[in-house]
Parts: structure tokens; sequence; C-alpha cells
């Protein structure tokens, strides 16, 4: 059986969300791996997300927002840049490869900028293979 | 310490305070204390065998201690730091305490041990350390020892963890995770978990799964840590709760530096400095993003 | 129960011997992450084991009741679901060189998994492990085997025991299973002197460890249950974390608790992990309500059900007093200094006294 990544992206909804619909609309040819998680705000992205995510099967994350400055909540996307700052910190010291996790800020008109990211970290994705911690269920079993 | 069992003989026979929560001589080693008679105050020490964080016992999830009512807790300089921050984020009033803090010299890694402090012994969160006379108390005891000398271990073994490729961080986390066994030992003796539900807990939406196989095991540790960002005190009582020796104090140190070198924050003992990833500048680094 | 002797050789040769036939031997062995700590884990060879160094930090129930144990797999169909049941039998064992109070444990725990239920994963574990345990040299300030019935030279659920002599060991061989096992290894001869040997071996084992607390009276268990509302129980829970750290470290804790994990949209399994009287949500009910809401009660539960109520259901002591939790306890707490409290207690008229 062929393996295909499977990527999960949290992306808020007024500009990520925006912008992979015009992405959709305009016929912008993306690899079809990605399933799109839509919230309000990407400070909406509890850490635990990703971390759930990876737990649960994911190959590789998304995770989208607004531009700085440009929050629909005004300051929503400060708070989430300092938390996935440490979390990717974070992920990088436990053996979780950067490549596997994207950080963006896409705004609503930038559909090409979210075909790039889609298409990037798939393939990125792809290069490493499938994630599995490869951990054994107890030392001594 | 005569100065400490003379003041909690005071604080207590004039009924300022209910308990003082410290330190004692228990079967095996040094162990925390919790006078509520006068008469027993003498039992209270304080020396280099000290290294628990008794600002855990404050957490008001304990009902059967704060049932005893107001309290003194003996703290080091890292403790009042955990004490802060249980005061920022208003688990208890700065009023609702009697903080007696010590001049501290470093304390030794086990409190079972009788070591001197060496390289060796001491906890390597002892090494260059800025808060040998705390700033937070209401009564401050004790002369000031010499510094601590400083254990390497840890930050050797993170510098080391820094120059793995990814698939050797995976493989050394999950040589130490496939141990645990998800008592929650870590949560539990940490000053700053205070939650009454942990979200580890939660069924209904089920977070991280509650059985220790790797991927849940993973997802919890990350989870604790990531909860623990800008907030950990770097006190290690999780790393030596662990019954299977996992060594948590890497992480905690590792995102302390993190958080150090991305946004100039140390855990404080000044309640009023707010918690690094509670505000934020619109000049934050965003290197990491694409 | 007879003696024999195995020479260092031919326990090399037997351990070499399992391995070949792929049956796994487990040893106390030097962890990788701490070369001070010892675990029991899997060997090839004899040379990898560590014996007579230190208890080891787990104790030997995970190879009877897993931290995790899968109890079924289910999987979703069009108008239901199937379950797949798991095998009740288990691959053959050997556990070489375990201390006895790891050993004993397991006896004791049998009553409970075949009490009202036959754990049938339990047993068929059991059923296909061979224990050859060792004479424990390893004591200290803090284990007392001895006041719980118990010994360093106790036999309780061993199939033969190891006692080190010159050249080799003197064997206790207990069951058939034991005798079966080494057959092939051991001689029949025994020269008296060994023997002496292993004689002096056990009684100054022993010697040490009574040294650490006297033998607790039957009466003990009758005399907590009547201290229940004791004042004492809340001065002693005070420093306790609740974090369950005990009963992980624990031979004779066998508690756990049932999820149903699914690994994705049809496929998914029923679990039991390990669980802990001691944490916080342990006994909380559906209503939210929760009969044991403070540490205090928790602590106490801890130490009647081992001194207390197991006894009175089953006659055993669900101790077996390796001191584990004592030494791991990150908040100091100690098993043998609150069973001395309430002894010295037990003549004393049973006190009342609200929380």
């Amino acid at each position: 059986m062929d393996w295909s990544p499977k990527i999960v992206a949290f992306v808020c909804n007024w500009c990520t969300y925006t912008g992979a619909d015009l992405a959709g609309t305009s016929r912008l040819k993306m690899d079809p791996n990605v399933r799109v998680v839509r919230l309000t705000c990407s400070s909406r992205v509890n850490p635990l997300f990703v971390i759930k995510a990876f737990e649960r099967g994911a190959d590789g994350v998304i995770v989208s927002g607004c531009h700085t400055g440009d929050c629909h909540y005004s300051t929503g996307n400060y708070y989430a840049r300092r938390r996935f700052a440490i979390l990717h910190d974070l992920l990088q010291f436990m053996g979780i490869e950067d490549d596997r996790v994207t950080f963006s800020w896409v705004s609503a008109s930038e559909g090409n900028k979210w075909q790039q990211v889609v298409n990037e970290t798939t393939a990125r994705v792809k290069a490493l293979g499938a994630y599995h911690p490869q951990g054994k269920v107890g030392q001594a079993q | 310490m005569k100065s400490l069992q003379e003041l909690a003989f005071k604080l207590l026979s004039e009924g300022t305070v209910k308990v003082v929560i410290g330190y004692e001589q228990g079967p095996l080693g040094v162990r925390p204390a919790f006078i509520t008679d006068p008469a027993q105050s003498s039992k209270l020490i304080f020396d280099r065998r000290c290294t628990q964080n008794l600002a855990t016992y404050l957490n008001p999830r304990r009902k059967h201690i704060a049932a005893l009512g107001k309290a003194a807790v003996v703290v080091k300089g890292c403790d009042a730091r955990a004490v802060a921050g249980l005061i920022r984020e208003q688990q208890i009033t700065r009023d609702s305490l009697v903080i007696i803090a010590v001049r501290c010299g470093g304390v030794l890694e086990d409190p079972i041990s009788t070591a001197e402090l060496t390289a060796e012994t001491t906890s390597p969160r002892c090494g260059h350390c800025q808060v040998r006379e705390p700033k937070l108390y209401d009564h401050l005891l004790g002369e000031l020892p010499p510094e601590p000398p400083v254990n390497p271990r840890r930050s050797e073994q993170i510098a080391a963890i820094e120059k793995m490729t990814a698939a050797e961080r995976m493989e050394y986390w999950n040589q130490h995770l496939d141990r645990c066994i998800r008592c929650h030992a870590c949560r539990e003796a940490c000053p700053m978990c205070f939650c009454v539900e942990c979200r580890a807990e939660r069924a209904l939406p089920q977070w991280i799964d509650f059985s220790p196989t790797p991927r849940a095991n993973r997802g919890w540790t990350m989870m604790r840590v990531m909860h623990q960002a800008g907030r950990c005190v770097d006190c290690m009582e999780c790393e030596r709760a662990c019954p299977e020796g996992i060594p948590l104090g890497l992480l905690a140190r590792y995102i302390a530096d993190s958080v150090e070198q991305r946004y100039g924050y140390k855990a404080t003992d000044d309640p009023g400095v707010p918690a690094p990833l509670g505000v934020f500048r619109t000049d934050d680094g965003e290197e990491f993003i694409r | 129960m007879t003696n024999r002797f195995l020479s260092h050789e031919n326990l090399s040769k037997l351990v070499a011997d399992l391995a070949a036939a792929k049956t796994r031997v487990i040893a106390p062995v030097r962890t990788n992450d701490d070369a001070a700590q010892i675990d029991y884990l899997p060997i090839q060879k004899l040379e990898e084991a560590s014996f007579g160094v230190r208890l080891p930090r787990r104790s030997a129930k995970e190879f009877f009741l897993p931290a995790t144990d899968v109890l079924l797999k289910y999987r979703y169909e069009k108008d239901g679901f199937e379950i797949e049941s798991v095998p009740t039998t288990a691959k053959p064992q050997v556990i070489l060189g375990p201390s006895p109070c790891d050993v004993a444990a397991t006896e004791i725990v049998d009553k409970v998994m075949n009490w009202d239920y036959r754990d049938e994963l339990w047993f068929g574990r059991r059923e296909a492990t061979t224990i050859v345990s060792m004479l424990c040299s390893m004591m200290d300030a803090t284990c007392f085997c001895t006041a719980v019935g118990l010994g360093p030279d106790a036999v309780r659920g061993s199939d033969a025991m190891l006692v080190p002599v010159e050249g080799g060991y003197v064997v206790r061989v207990v069951t058939a299973k034991g005798e079966s096992l080494l057959k092939n290894y051991v001689t029949d001869q025994v020269s008296d002197a060994l023997n002496t040997q292993a004689e002096k071996a056990g009684a100054e084992a022993r010697k040490k460890v009574e040294a650490n607390m006297p033998a607790i009276p039957a009466a003990f268990a009758e005399s907590l249950g009547r201290n229940f509302d004791h004042p004492l129980w809340k001065t002693m829970a005070l420093r306790c974390h609740g974090c369950g750290a005990c009963a992980s470290v624990c031979p004779t804790c066998h508690c756990f608790d049932i999820v149903d994990e699914h690994n994705d949209a049809e496929h998914g399994v029923r679990r039991r992990n390990w669980d802990s009287c001691q944490t916080a949500r342990f006994t909380v009910h559906t209503s939210g309500h929760n009969p044991r809401g403070s540490q205090t009660e928790r602590f106490r539960q801890r130490v009647e059900h081992k001194f207390s109520i197991y006894p009175s259901r089953f006659g055993e002591i669900l101790c077996t007093g390796c001191g584990r939790c004592s030494r791991i306890c990150p908040g100091g707490m100690n098993l043998a200094e609150v069973v001395g409290e309430f002894r010295s207690l037990a003549t004393a008229a049973p006190e009342g006294g609200a929380q």
C-alpha cells in the first residue's frame, strides 16, 4: 500500500481559511493530504491540538493564522506566536523533525501562499516518511 | 536552625499561624514537616538536605492542609518563585500566608543523602543561583552561605541532545518514556500543577490516552511541559518524584532557557511580573514561522 | 524441599539454553539510563545479569500484571461490533534472581486474583512462568520482610531458590516446575560444608532484617481496623502528595483502571492500566461525590487495605516489606513508621475523634 502523508492543518477562520478558500476557487493545484480544521483564531490553537494530532497518527501539522497586526481579534496572534515558538522548540527537542511542523501566516488574499504552504509541507513530510514514535510498550515487554 | 525554631514557636504560640510547613528529620532523611504544636517547633531544621519544594503544599486543592488554617511556609529562593507563581495565578493571596525565607547555599539532589555539597551531589539547578537571598518574604533568616558548587550534569546532557539528530533525540526520549507508567507523580509533586481536573484526566473529550503506551507517554509529557512553559520554577521536584528516573528536569530547564532566550523572562519571586505566555511584544521573534 | 547444587558454569549454560529455545529469561540488570539502578529486564546471557547489587527499581509484578494490559480488541462493523479476545495462555518465561519479597508478592496477590472472578490473564502468565529466586543480601534499614512473615530466605512463591555459596549455588527446589527446569543442570550431592554455608547465609540475612522491625502480630489487623477514625491518620497524611508512585513500585499493589481506546474510527482496544488509590480521583463517583475526598482518607485506605482489610479477607498481609514505597516517596512517607505508630496504639483503648 502506498503511503501518503496525513497532515492536519489548524487554521484561523478570518485569514488563512479564507485564503485557502481563495486557493480553491482559483483552482490552484494542491496535494490532497491536508485535513483542515477551522478555528476562530490562531490563538485558539491549543498546543495540545498539535501534540494530539501527532499522537493520533498525523505525519505532519500546519498551524496558520493572520499576519501579526492583522488579527481579527487584534492581539490573538501575538499571544499565539509566543505559544507556538515554545511549542516549536519543545517538539524539536523531543525529536519531532522541524520539517514535520509548519507555522505560517497566510492572509485572506494569499491563495498562492496557501498553495505553497500545503505543497511544500507535503513534500517535506513525504521526504521524512511516516511519523511513529517507535517506542516499546514498557521496556521489559 | 535555632532562629527558625524560635520564629515558628512565636508564630504558633501567638496564633499568627496555625501550621508551620518546614523541614524535619524523618526516618530516612529530610522530609516536609507540618508543625501545629508550638512545642514541636524544635523539630524544624534547615540544611543542605532540604531539597523539597514546600510550595506544593500550598495548593488549595489540598483540602486537608488548607483545613489546618493559616500557614507559614519555609522557602528557599527557588521555592519562593513557586509561591510567587501561585500568587500571580491567584491560587493563594499574599496575605493568606507567612513566608519564612532562608538564605541558601545550594542543596543536595537527594534529601536522604548526608554527603557534602560537591559538583556531583549538588542539585543541578543550584549552580549560578541568583536567589540565594530570597526577596519574597515576611521573615528572612540565616547567614548567607558561599555559592553552591555547579553540577554540570544537566547542562551537559542538554548540550548533548542539542547535537543529536532528530532521530537520535527521538530514540533518547523513547528510551526514557518507555518506562513511564503514567503514575503522574511528576504532576502531583509540582507546585505549579494545581488544576482541580488535569487535562489528562478528562475522558470527554479525551485529550491524551490514559494508557502508558509510547504515543500517550509522549503526549502526556509534552502536554505537561507546555503547560509549565513560563511557569515552571525549575525546582526539579518532577524528576525527583518520578519512580522511574525519567530526566524530566531536562525538559524543565530546556523550556525555561527557551523562554529566557526568546523573551528575557526568568522565573521570579516577584508576583507582580506577568507570566511570559500571558503577554506579548509586537516585535517578538518569529524565525520559526515560514 | 530438596537441596541441589548448581555451578556458575551450569547456570550460565541454563540461561544460554533457554535463550536458544526462545524462552524469555528475566533477571536483575543494570539499567541503560542509570548504571546505579537495577531493573528486571530480559537477558540473553548470564553475564548480563547483576545479582545482589540492589533491589530493582520496579517489582516483578509487571510480568503478571503489565502496566498496560490489552483485555480485548474491538472492531466496528456495519451493524454492530466484533470483539476479539486476547489469548490467556502466555509464552513460557523464567524470572531468574528476583528477591524473595518480590516473589512472595505473586502468591499473596493470587488470592484476590482468584476471589470472585478468576483472572485468566494473571494466571496464564503465572502458569507460564518459572521463578528461580535468590537469597537476598540487599537489605537496608528500610526493609521489613521478616516482620510480615517472610524473610530474605523465604521460598514462598518460588519454584526454586538459589543461595550463593562457593563455586555456585545451593539450590532449594520447591516445586515440580523448579525441579523440571533445573534437573539437567544441578547435581544431587551437596556437601555438608556447602549446606552449612547456605544455612549460615540465610541466618545472617534474616538477622539483619529482623533488626529493622519486630514481627507484626495477627492481632494488628483487627486493632488497625478499630483505629479507623484515629486522628493520627490526619497528621500522617499531610505530607503525602497523592502521587501514587508508591503503588507503582509496590509488588503487591494491583489496582487498575479500565479504558477503551480507539486506534482509528473502526478499531480499538480495551486496556487495563495500573492505578492507585492515592490519586485524588480514584473513588470519584459518576455523581461527582468522592467518598475519599482528601488525602487523609486516601492515605488511610492504603495502610488499612494492606494491613487490615486484605488480612481479614484473605488471611494475608498485602505487603512483603520490600521498602520501595518508603525509599521513593517524594514526600518522605514511611510505611514502617506508620505501622510502628499504630502498633504502639494497639494496646491502648480505641480512640474516636472526628477529622
